[in-house]
């Protein structure tokens, strides 16, 4: 169990500075990004998996972790909350379920015969319900760090 | 280093806020810092500012000192690209103003300077990117061939997106492109039946492309209640993904793979 978290923990951090590598954060922006999106992503790997939490309850208990982490960190990195925790987010967005939702949009198009329709569409919402409340709750559960200590948050440059 | 505040001339101040905005936001700032940063860069020189942000443009209302007279400037927000390194710096700058540190001509040079430093090693984002993508193929389980085909996917599409965006291609038939490439060759794993897990090499071979910053950006602005700028960032995601999600349905459709 302690080996499949801290494998999870690991491979987060090394997606979460390699997708942030693509919206050129400051340099030492990368070491808190890895060690702020190892915790969250590990923390939501612990919920689904050992918890049965499901994906979206899941996914804003971990944004909420990885806010208050990017929050207090903040400060001290001299950076905006934003530059450590949006590229903390990243591993976390639900990439897979965006491109379902518009294969199954595409499918929809393509296939009129009811049955068939019936499930892409069916394949479509679901997918899209997904990607959309995923997203949502990582943004709601990091907002909420950032709201919360507004004063941190917003001087953290100064 | 503390120095005298000296007042700038109406219109070089103007310039500036404007100018300022629109970097900030194209750089990847979310609305509300946006309005934090110039309201506080404003108000050290004793004027309001009132601030309209559109999908591609800023308004910036900046109402004298005494409220009988108000200036409007427009400015097209910069479309080079999102970068935190220059959030960081133009969000340190306005402290900086705020504080006091520099005057009116230090700050716009040190802004100038700021804006015009986007140098990044292309090779090494390569690297990292590749990286990142082959362990999120990890992280959905794939196993060691699946995670070298997907860093031989991710590192040939997203060279390919380096190279096209140098040509100043369009960014969503960039994405047409990169995902069908990385789709193509994701999929070897699936048409030479290498490895336990070829179909999340596929599913994961194109993930690098997914616009995760803007849809975050857009869903934030959307909870501070800036729902046009919102829109506006979240049709520009939705459109990205229609677009790597098509160049993936036609490397499937030419590979005879299904999706579902």
């Amino acid at each position: 169990m302690i080996e499949k978290i801290i494998e999870d923990a690991l491979f987060a951090a090394i997606a979460a500075v390699g997708f942030a590598s693509i919206s050129k954060p400051p340099k030492r922006a990368y070491i808190y990004c890895a060690a702020i999106a190892a915790a969250g992503h590990s923390l939501r790997y612990i919920l689904i998996n050992y918890f049965s939490v499901g994906i979206v309850i899941s996914s804003l208990i971990a944004s909420f972790t990885i806010g208050l982490l990017a929050v207090f960190m903040s400060p001290r990195a001299k950076m905006p909350a934003e530059t450590c925790l949006f590229p903390s987010l990243l591993p976390m967005i639900p990439g897979i379920y965006a491109y379902k939702a518009f294969a199954g949009l595409a499918m929809c198009m393509i296939r009129h015969d009811k049955a068939a329709f019936d499930t892409y569409f069916y394949l479509f919402a679901e997918n899209a319900i997904i990607t959309t409340s995923v997203i949502l709750m990582l943004v709601i559960g990091a907002t909420i760090p950032i709201f919360a200590f507004n004063k941190i948050s917003f001087r953290a440059t100064r | 280093m503390t120095t005298m505040k000296t007042d700038p001339d109406e219109r070089s101040l103007y310039r500036f806020l404007s100018e300022y905005g629109a970097e900030l936001l194209g750089s990847g700032a979310s609305c509300i810092r946006l309005e934090k940063n110039i309201s506080r860069i404003a108000r050290h020189y004793g004027r309001d500012t009132e601030i309209v942000i559109m999908p591609r443009h800023i308004h910036i209302t900046v109402w004298s000192p005494g409220h009988d007279d108000a200036f409007t400037a427009i400015s097209s927000i910069s479309r080079k690209g999102i970068s935190f390194n220059i959030n960081t710096l133009l969000s340190r700058l306005s402290w900086h103003i705020a504080d006091n540190k520099i005057d009116f001509e230090q700050s716009v040079k040190c802004f100038k300077r700021i804006i015009s430093d986007r140098h990044q090693n292309p090779w090494a984002v390569l690297l990292a990117v590749s990286a990142a993508n082959a362990s999120f193929c990890r992280l959905f389980g794939g196993d060691i061939s699946a995670m070298l085909i997907v860093a031989f996917a991710t590192a040939v599409g997203y060279y390919i997106k380096q190279f096209t965006l140098r040509h100043k291609v369009d960014l969503r038939v960039v994405f047409l492109i990169c995902s069908f490439v990385s789709a193509v060759l994701g999929s070897t794993g699936i048409l030479f039946d290498i490895g336990s897990t070829p179909r999340i090499a596929l599913a994961t071979s194109i993930l690098y492309l997914v616009p995760g910053i803007p849809f975050i950006n857009s869903f934030s602005d959307m909870l501070y209640k800036y729902y046009i700028c919102a829109l506006g960032r979240l049709a520009d995601a939705l459109v990205l993904t229609a677009c790597l999600s098509a160049g993936l349905c036609a490397a499937m459709l030419l590979m005879n793979i299904s999706m579902f």
